[in-house]
Parts: C-alpha cells; sequence; structure tokens
C-alpha cells in the first residue's frame, strides 16, 4: 500500500471550514446590524430628494445656480471650481511625497528581503517596524485629522500629515511585501559575485518589485487625492469644503460639477499610470 | 562531507582541481553538481572536510573575506541569473559589485562612468551581442542572456568560472555556440573552469577532464576520452539512487580540495 497523502485528505475539510467560517460571520453581521432590506427604499421627502439630486446629475452647473447672497467681486463658479480641484491635488501631493518617503524607508525595513544574509539579531528591529506599521494603518486619516485639528488647527500641515501618516503605513506595508515576493534568483546570484547585502538588495531585488511599487502608488495617490477632498469636510479649502457647501444649500447641480471634476482628475490619473506601466513592463 | 538538510549530499569527494583547468562535472540531477560547485565559492560549507581556493580555506573565513575572494569567482547560472528589467550593460557593471564599495557601485547603476561604458561595449562585442548594451535583460533570447552572463563573468575579472548547467535552458543548436565562447574565453582569460553538463557530447566536446558524479560521491575522474560507454550507462544507471534517501550522516569523511 502507498502511504497516505495527509495533505490531499485534510486539504478539503480545512477549506469547508474556512468557508463555514467567513459565511457565518457574514450571518453574524447581518443580524447583529439588524439590517433589513426595506431600509434601503427611500420615505416620500427622501424619494423626492433622490430624483432631484439624480436629475441635476444630467445638468451640472456651469454657473452659479443662485445668485442671491453672493458677495460683489465673487469669481465665477468654474474658476471656483478650479480652485477647488487645485488645492485638492497639492493637498494629495505633498501627502503623497511625505507618504513615499515614509513608506519607502519603512517598506525596506520591513521587509525580510532587506535583512536576508544579515546578523538574525535585525530581525528586532524589523518587528518593531512592523509593529509601528501596523500602529499608522490602524487609525483612519479622518479620524487624525480630527485630532490634529484640535492640536494644530486649520491649517494645511494639519490635513497632510492627517493623510501622510496611515498612508506610508499602508505603502511601508505594501512595498515590503511586493519586494518579498519579488523574484530572488538574480539577487542570489550576485551575492555570488561577492556582492554585499546591501548592493544585493538594492541592484537585485528592489528593481524587480519596482514597476509593482510604481504602480501602487499612483493607486494610492488616486487614493490621496479622495481623502484630500473629504479633508474639506472639516473646513480645509479642497473641493470637499465647496461640495459640502453647495449640497447643504441644496445646489444638487453644483455638487454634481464638483463630482465630474473629481471623476476627471482621476481619469487623467488613470490614463497616465497605464501609460507609464506599459512603458515599465515592456 | 555536504549535508543538505539531513542527509549528506556529497561524501568523501577528494578532488583537485588545477589551475587553468577545464573541468566538466557530469551526473544525473541529484548527484550533487550544484552542491559541489556552491561549495567551491563558500556557498555551501561542508559539515567536514574543507575547501580551499587558491591556497585559503573557506571554513571560518568573515562574510569580508569571503566576499573578497568570491569576486574573483565567476558564476554563470543556468537561468534567472541577471535583473530582468535592468538593461543588460547595468547586468553587467555588477559583474564588479564584490570590489566596489556601496556608494561607488550605486552610481555605476545610477549612471555609469565613460571608462566603464566604453568597457562593457567591447565586452559585449567580444561576446557577439555589442548591439545589445541598452536593451533591457528581459528582451534578449536565452542565449543571449548567456551571453550577458558571460559578459559579466568577462567585467568582473575573475580567476576561476563556475557555470550550472549553463545551456540546459538554451537550445541545442546555440548550446555549442556557448560552449565554445566560454571555452574561449576561459583559455584567453587563462580562468579555471569548472561547469555541470549534462549533455555527454558536449562536456566530451568541450571539456578535456570530466568528473562524474553519482549518489554524492566521485565516480569517474579522468580525460574524457577514458570514459567508456559501460561507465556512462553505469553513471546515469538508478541503480543506488533508491538508496539517496536512507544514506545517515555516518559515511566515510573525506577531506575535498576544490
Amino acid at each position: 500500500m502507498a502511504k497516505p497523502l495527509p495533505l490531499a485528505q485534510r486539504l478539503p475539510t480545512r477549506r469547508v471550514r474556512i468557508l463555514t467560517g467567513i459565511f457565518l460571520a457574514a450571518l453574524l453581521a447581518f443580524f447583529g446590524l439588524d439590517l433589513n432590506l426595506g431600509d434601503l427604499i427611500p420615505r416620500d421627502s427622501g424619494f423626492r430628494l433622490v430624483l432631484e439630486f439624480f436629475g441635476a446629475a444630467f445638468t451640472p452647473a456651469f454657473t452659479y445656480q443662485s445668485s442671491t447672497g453672493l458677495p460683489e467681486g465673487t469669481s465665477p463658479f468654474l474658476f471656483k471650481v478650479g480652485r477647488g480641484l487645485w488645492t485638492t491635488l497639492t493637498y494629495a501631493i505633498a501627502a503623497m511625497s511625505l507618504s513615499l518617503i515614509g513608506g519607502m524607508a519603512l517598506g525596506l525595513l520591513a521587509s525580510a528581503s532587506f535583512w536576508e544574509r544579515r546578523h538574525p539579531l535585525w530581525a528586532v528591529l524589523r518587528w518593531a517596524v512592523r509593529l509601528l506599521i501596523a500602529a499608522m494603518r490602524s487609525v483612519h486619516e479622518l479620524l487624525l485629522a480630527l485630532v490634529f485639528l484640535a492640536t494644530l488647527g486649520i491649517t494645511p500641515a494639519a490635513a497632510v500629515l492627517a493623510i501622510a501618516i496611515p498612508y506610508s503605513g499602508t505603502l511601508a506595508k505594501v512595498f515590503s511585501e511586493m519586494l518579498d515576493e519579488s523574484p530572488r534568483e538574480a539577487a542570489d546570484a550576485l551575492s555570488y559575485l561577492g556582492a554585499n547585502p546591501l548592493q544585493v538588495f538594492l541592484i537585485g531585488r528592489l528593481p524587480r518589485a519596482f514597476p509593482d511599487i510604481a504602480a501602487y502608488s499612483f493607486y494610492r495617490f488616486e487614493c490621496a487625492v479622495r481623502s484630500s477632498a473629504v479633508m474639506g469636510f472639516f473646513g480645509f479649502t479642497t473641493i470637499g469644503l465647496y461640495l459640502r457647501q453647495s449640497f447643504e444649500n441644496l445646489h444638487y447641480r453644483e455638487v454634481w460639477s464638483y463630482l465630474y471634476a473629481l471623476i476627471i482628475v482621476v481619469l487623467i490619473l488613470e490614463v497616465w499610470s497605464s501609460q507609464l506601466r506599459r512603458r515599465f513592463v515592456a | 562531507m555536504v549535508h543538505l538538510g539531513g542527509a549528506p549530499v556529497l561524501r568523501g569527494v577528494d578532488l583537485e582541481v588545477g589551475s587553468g583547468e577545464r573541468v566538466a562535472l557530469l551526473g544525473p540531477s541529484g548527484a550533487g553538481k550544484t552542491t559541489l560547485l556552491r561549495a567551491i565559492n563558500g556557498v555551501i560549507v561542508p559539515r567536514s572536510g574543507s575547501v580551499e581556493v587558491q591556497g585559503t580555506a573557506l571554513r571560518n573565513l568573515d562574510q569580508r573575506r569571503l566576499r573578497q575572494i568570491r569576486s574573483r569567482i565567476g558564476f554563470v547560472h543556468q537561468d534567472h541569473s541577471l535583473v530582468a528589467n535592468l538593461r543588460v550593460l547595468h547586468n553587467v557593471v555588477a559583474g564588479r559589485l564584490g570590489r566596489r564599495g556601496f556608494w561607488s557601485s550605486l552610481r555605476d547603476v545610477v549612471r555609469t562612468s565613460k571608462t566603464d561604458l566604453v568597457e562593457v561595449h567591447r565586452i559585449l562585442e567580444r561576446v557577439g551581442i555589442g548591439d545589445k548594451l541598452f536593451q533591457r535583460t528581459d528582451s534578449l533570447s536565452g542565449g543571449q542572456q548567456q551571453r550577458v552572463a558571460l559578459a559579466r563573468a568577462l567585467f568582473q575579472q575573475p580567476t576561476i568560472l563556475l557555470a550550472d548547467e549553463p545551456v540546459a535552458s538554451v537550445d541545442p543548436t546555440r548550446s555549442r555556440d556557448i560552449l565554445d565562447l566560454m571555452t574561449e574565453l576561459a583559455e584567453e582569460e587563462g580562468w579555471t573552469l569548472v561547469a555541470s553538463i549534462h549533455d555527454l557530447a558536449l562536456a566530451r566536446e568541450f571539456f578535456p577532464r570530466v568528473i562524474g558524479l553519482r549518489n554524492g560521491e566521485v565516480f569517474f575522474d579522468g580525460p574524457a576520452d577514458a570514459l567508456t560507454p559501460k561507465m556512462v550507462t553505469e553513471l546515469y544507471s538508478l541503480d543506488g539512487l533508491d538508496n539517496a534517501g536512507k544514506l545517515d550522516g555516518e559515511g566515510a569523511s573525506k577531506e575535498q580540495d576544490g
């Protein structure tokens, strides 16, 4: 008799157990929240608002929806959209620049491949960095913004820091995983030629992970644009501020202008990043 | 004796390779060819016995000294040994990493000096792919990539070249060209060449000395002509291989020189 295949026998039951677990967790969440599909149908006043709001989507505003109450010398509406967009982008760029530096530095230190061929005691530092990264990721930028608003007031630094801290953590985590998953054969070959651990890592390993790192950074920049827009809800002068004001004034056509402006920015980023990606991969 | 995991991979291997010699390692897969090559450049340290390279014993060397010795030993692998998405130029320049400080090696890759550029181009011309200098390495064919690996070795200026199945991933017609080039370069540069080859005919054609490994032991060591068909059949026969898993650490331990 051939030996039994322990792995093959165990696999299905284990898979079933995991799937059952996920399903049970979903059930628990649904009943715990007392979810009711009927809640998704808006009531009379809500229904009218929905019609009005989505109706405005077909006629976004190009000028202010109502000129009453506008102070003398107010710049044109489209100018305001542009200014909001520009501020949103500058917040995102500033936050992303900091995050790239922090994410790269922490990502290197958190990756196993960086510490290969070094003294095992360095693992202590690596785990400390991983702990730090986890802490940075665990608080959402909006919560951090609340904290920084209370301590720093409405300064751009507060919003930028609030975005940069969790973003650095996320980038560091993902970068470190990309580095560790990149092919290692070429790096080994360099160590065979007498290269030191840092040379092996920077020249043999990092370049292989670079296309993925660049693509992911682009995606995170897109997220940073969204986060920076939302920062406007706290009073920072990004597009979110104007969006909220228009919404509160029931100027839905203006709201849609802002939303379309954001969509266009994300589309432009998408085209740009896919072009760059093609260059890296080809 | 060299162990990997529990069972010894090499036992009682006692070899001496003279300077400038060209040696082919033959034997079925799992015979210990790769392990022997890795022992020669100190990637694997035998549990018992010793490896000496040019009079220096590799045991108990600190990392710095070991890197110094490795910088004089070129290594050509079967495949995947080049950084695929770097240019050919940068892969060749990486040959000298073992002798470069950190900052100068970084500059080599970011902004190669004019003299190095000229030298790399000359070397690439020598291996027949001078026009590929600025191409991305993964855009080259398998045979061309092995030429880049040889160019890297040339730029490294070693005294020994180890090659682990250098033509196993290259199509048969190109294999001869690559081995032709490799042995020619070894002669020109005075390299000691040790290569594992699984094609018997190629080993005979290009290497004056053949070492047959079987089950981690030297089965044959001598001039290629002395290898009889009967010995070859025995070398690759499956008899005895089944015992490989049962070998324990009690086998005879001998000194090994590389």
